[in-house]
């Protein structure tokens, strides 16, 4: 019995608060979270099988760089991460001996040619930020990674509907209330790491890493204010010979206890 | 890691340095050499996205001077060849990268580059 979740609120400067909370419990727990992430979801894993040949992609958030061996067809994808320990571990990601292309530096911000990118993904990360405002800004540098005629986009953050098979419980203080909020929940998930100490007994120590647990409705409401804010048009590229550029959202839903929402930027 | 290919893409992001901040230059360098598997279809894909000038002298400052000043309208096996080892090949362990405009410098460790900035000189 995993403890339990915890509600956090966020009081302090969004970047320290992160860097307290998210970026040194990484930095600390990198090798046991990594044996614990190793198995990629269906949906992240059939987006990248079926992306053509000669792609570059970017992996905002790649942590332990699971995701960097998967794309067939000789596409290439590029790791990003602000836990050095981490992308010690991504640059060796999959079997052989190959080394993955990985980056250290912080999804807000955009080490990048503009638009440089065919495809990005950001998996389990844009939920470690500490105000929409933040989240937003996220995924506008994704927007603004990727080709503004072809880029794919995959994000995956955590919801507030956990899966039956999820071993954590949520504290959700009215059903009927969050069904009905757009608000996501800030909590606290304890990660516990197992030390052997000097003894022979085992010492266990807890690291509290924050997140925002989306609600319903949440991650697109996001994505379209994003978008909207880079003057792009939301939705399919039609005939109105006045709208220029936009971004079509190509699939969005709930899988695993996740939100997901996929996107493709097109040009006139 | 960096490689070329990955260098290819990077750009300064430090505040204020928006023009001239591509590509970063390379000093105090050590380089691996590893094999990679040649995939010829890959990299005719991926030359469209090459800033040409910026991988040429980048080779040559690393040593490599295999590739023309021009980029070749036939792409013999030869050419395509020399660019994946330039691209895919050449691997910087160790080193600098820094911006030609503002001059700020980014490390490279451990095969990773470090692109973070300090607070204050985020944009």
């Amino acid at each position: 019995m995993p403890p339990a979740v915890k509600k956090t609120s966020v009081s302090e400067d969004p970047q320290v608060y992160e860097n307290l909370h998210v970026h040194e419990v990484y930095e600390k727990i990198a090798v046991h979270f990594s044996a614990t992430r190793y198995k990629p979801w269906p949906i992240i894993a059939q987006f990248l099988s079926g992306l053509p040949e000669g792609w570059i992609g970017l992996d905002s958030g790649t942590g332990n760089g699971k995701y960097l061996p998967l794309p067939e067809n000789n596409s290439v994808l590029v790791g990003l991460d602000r836990s050095f320990n981490l992308l010690k571990i991504a640059r060796h990601a999959g079997s052989n001996n190959a080394v993955r292309e990985v980056v250290r530096g912080d999804v807000l911000d955009s080490p990048w040619r503009p638009g440089i990118f065919d495809y990005a993904i950001s998996i389990a990360t844009i939920h470690h930020l500490a105000t929409t405002q933040r989240r937003k800004l996220a995924v506008q540098r994704l927007l603004q990674a990727v080709s503004d005629s072809h880029g794919r986009i995959l994000i995956y953050v955590w919801a507030i509907e956990q899966d039956e098979l999820s071993k954590r419980e949520i504290p959700v203080e009215d059903s009927t209330v969050s069904e009905k909020t757009t608000m996501g929940q800030d909590v606290f998930v304890p990660w516990n790491l197992n030390r052997q100490s000097t003894r022979s007994d085992n010492e266990t120590q807890i690291f509290n890493r924050y997140y925002h647990m989306f609600a319903k409705g949440e991650l697109i409401a996001l994505v379209v204010e994003a978008a909207r804010e880079l003057g792009l048009h939301i939705g399919p590229r039609g005939r109105d010979q006045e709208i220029k550029q936009g971004v079509d959202i190509v699939q969005d839903g709930w899988e695993r206890s996740n939100y997901y929402i996929e996107l493709r930027r097109w040009k006139a | 890691m960096v490689r070329l290919i990955t260098h290819n893409l990077l750009a300064c992001h430090a505040k204020g340095c928006t023009s001239n901040n591509f590509p970063l230059a390379f000093s105090n360098v050590q380089i691996e050499i590893r094999e990679a598997e040649f995939n010829p279809e890959f990299l005719k894909n991926f030359i469209p996205k090459v800033e040409w000038n910026a991988l040429v002298d980048t080779a040559r400052q690393l040593g490599d001077t295999s590739l023309p000043l021009e980029q070749p309208e036939m792409l013999d096996e030869e050419f395509l060849k020399s660019l994946h080892h330039v691209l895919l090949e050449i691997h910087v362990e160790e080193g600098v990268m820094t911006c030609p405009n503002c001059k700020h410098e980014y490390p490279i460790s451990n095969g990773i580059p470090n692109m973070l900035l300090a607070e204050h000189e985020i944009g």
